[in-house]
């Protein structure tokens, strides 16, 4: 039994991964919590101001190498509202099935290469290749589902080309709409494999209900547009984001902290399930059910698992996208809207894997870039991530060092932030035991 | 591991599509991270190398192992912190994988799994395709455009090891 605890988990030296944990715990209750992380956006603001219209989704879609499908798309409707570009519906519909396919490849990577290692107790992906080999070989092949999803419709597996404002630069052929139909078929047995295995993990026990942000609309399970939602009780248009969002600066991270109604509030898949999971595919629900996974939820652990279930949801809607696509005809007359270069300003507002990722840009008279704010959902989850934190270490305070350490690698893993990877790689010190 | 020597090969070959898929990682805009994004960018533009598949990976680290699967020999091109002079370039074979796997070398540029972890999956699934990585130790990874001229300088040699590789 400890009393008194200094965990201090050191700078891990890859670039994308410069993560801090600083926790200190005197007589069982925590006395100080800090977690930092790097939040690259800030430079690509500045990077944007005077840059063309037809630049920032290219520019942006390099913040994140999981994330650029996302980061185009946020571009893209915020250069279109700015500059009152009106894509076609053909447009809207193939960006959300490309949406889709960014989704599980995110999700696919996070839940069996990241988070799955620590549910069967092994250090990494690597062992689990051969304790788990199903797990691995199933997660490559849907891995692979999505990236050829997304280099069919975007033009490559990651940094998409062809998806611009307006439109697409090209169109997937009728007969890479019916392969990519086929392959989303095909993927089910993989689908029902990984439940099993899922339903054989155990899930850390432990909740604290927060404030769930993301966007939701009345027709589907919003990833690509709608209002921002909180289960909290209020819904706002995206472009009036700022009314609810407030940025603070404080003073133990370079990284700006968000909140809503309360101090800290959650994005990502479990936020998204918590407000639209009425949306999901009936099939996508029966996933839920069988994992246990229930709205509301308030275990961040099961932040997974709701990004498994989406994976399903991703399936099965893009199938349904699919037909409807096929059914209207591809028309290349609709593959591009008419380009204004005026000027105003334009908030896009998506679902990126993560959670809520907000563009908004002003653009001046020539459609040049005058103003832009970046807003990334890591950011976003960085206070409610330590408010998890101090909630979760004094329960679980009489446990050993490497259970503690062990429970808060993956808290902080559950939400999935851009650091993921390099907190594998945490070194945790105790003091004072 | 093998230091890099430059060689000189001229651009008059015409390299056929064959088995060999040529692939940067990196952020160009996180200064020399982007040295193997620029890489396949200056060899997009060669036509000796318009029938060979090039790649511009960006970020994304485990796609390798897509390509792994399906290509006989895969050229990388990546910032790599080998622990030695800036701009130096290093070249790492198959053979030398074991090597640079157990040094645990620092590749700057795969955002979601580390270069060292990717080529442990590709050895723990037994895929046996050919690699060669030629790795640029960055003298800056900073967030900003552009190379620094240390490791701009390298850029023709890399070609020229390229070409060699594949002919």
């Amino acid at each position: 039994m400890a009393n008194n605890i200094n965990i201090e988990v050191s700078p891990v030296s890859r670039v994308e991964g410069h993560g801090d944990l600083v926790i200190n715990v005197r007589d069982k209750k925590v006395e100080e919590l800090i977690f930092r992380i790097p939040e690259p956006p800030r430079f690509f603001e500045a990077m944007l101001v005077g840059k063309k219209c037809y630049e920032p989704s290219h520019i942006t879609s390099r913040i994140c190498g999981i994330c650029s499908v996302a980061h185009t798309c946020a571009s893209i409707k915020a250069t279109e509202k700015a500059l009152d570009i009106k894509p076609s519906e053909q447009t809207i519909n193939l960006r959300k099935l490309v949406y889709h396919h960014e989704n599980v490849q995110s999700n696919a990577l996070h839940v069996y290469f990241l988070a799955a290692p620590d549910f069967f107790g092994v250090g990494s992906v690597i062992p689990l290749i051969k304790t788990h080999p199903e797990v691995v070989n199933i997660a490559l092949r849907i891995k692979k589902m999505a990236n050829d999803m997304v280099r069919i419709i975007g033009g490559r597996a990651v940094h998409p080309l062809r998806i611009v404002i307006g439109g697409f630069t090209m169109l997937p052929s009728e007969e890479e709409m019916l392969e990519m139909r086929r392959i989303l078929k095909a993927c089910y047995p993989d689908l029902e494999k990984s439940l099993e295995v899922l339903k054989t993990i155990k899930i850390p026990d432990f909740e604290r209900e927060t404030e769930y942000i993301s966007i939701s609309n009345e027709y589907e399970y919003a990833l690509y547009e709608g209002n921002i939602k909180s289960t909290d009780g209020w819904e706002i248009i995206d472009q009036d984001y700022s009314d609810k969002i407030k940025e603070k600066v404080v003073k133990h991270s370079t990284s700006k902290h968000c909140r809503a109604s309360r101090d800290s509030y959650m994005v990502g898949a479990l936020a998204r399930f918590n407000n639209n999971y009425e949306k999901l595919t009936e099939n996508a629900k029966e996933y839920a059910e069988e994992l246990g996974l229930k709205a509301p939820c308030f275990n961040p652990y099961m932040n997974n698992i709701a990004q498994f279930v989406e994976i399903i949801h991703s399936v099965d809607d893009s199938i349904r996208l699919i037909d409807r696509i096929l059914a209207d005809g591809l028309d290349e007359d609709k593959m591009m809207a008419d380009i204004k270069t005026g000027g105003g300003r334009g908030v896009g507002v998506v679902e990126a894997p993560r959670g809520l990722l907000i563009h908004d840009y002003i653009y001046d008279g020539k459609g040049r870039v005058e103003k832009a704010n970046l807003i990334i959902p890591t950011g976003m989850n960085y206070a409610n991530m330590e408010n998890d934190m101090k909630s979760l270490v004094p329960k679980i305070i009489d446990k050993s060092e490497d259970e503690i350490r062990l429970a808060c690698e993956m808290l902080v893993r559950a939400y999935d932030p851009c650091i993921s990877c390099s907190t594998h790689f945490l070194n945790v010190k105790l003091i004072n035991r | 591991m093998m230091l890099f020597k430059d060689t000189n090969i001229s651009d008059n070959d015409r390299y056929m599509k064959t088995d060999v898929t040529i692939i940067g990682f990196g952020n160009k805009y996180r200064s020399d991270d982007g040295i193997g994004i620029r890489v396949v960018e200056e060899l997009k533009k060669l036509d000796s190398f318009k029938e060979i598949e090039i790649i511009d990976g960006g970020t994304s680290g485990t796609d390798l192992l897509f390509l792994a699967k399906e290509c006989k020999k895969i050229i990388i091109i990546d910032a790599i912190d080998t622990g030695k002079d800036t701009g130096q370039v290093v070249c790492i074979k198959t053979s030398d994988i074991e090597e640079f796997i157990k040094e645990d070398h620092k590749s700057l540029s795969l955002h979601d799994l580390n270069l060292c972890d990717i080529l442990k999956i590709i050895r723990e699934l037994k895929i046996d395709t050919e690699i060669l990585i030629i790795g640029v130790k960055p003298e800056n990874t900073d967030f900003g455009e552009g190379l620094s001229p240390g490791v701009e300088e390298k850029i023709p040699g890399i070609i020229s090891r390229i070409k060699k590789e594949i002919s």
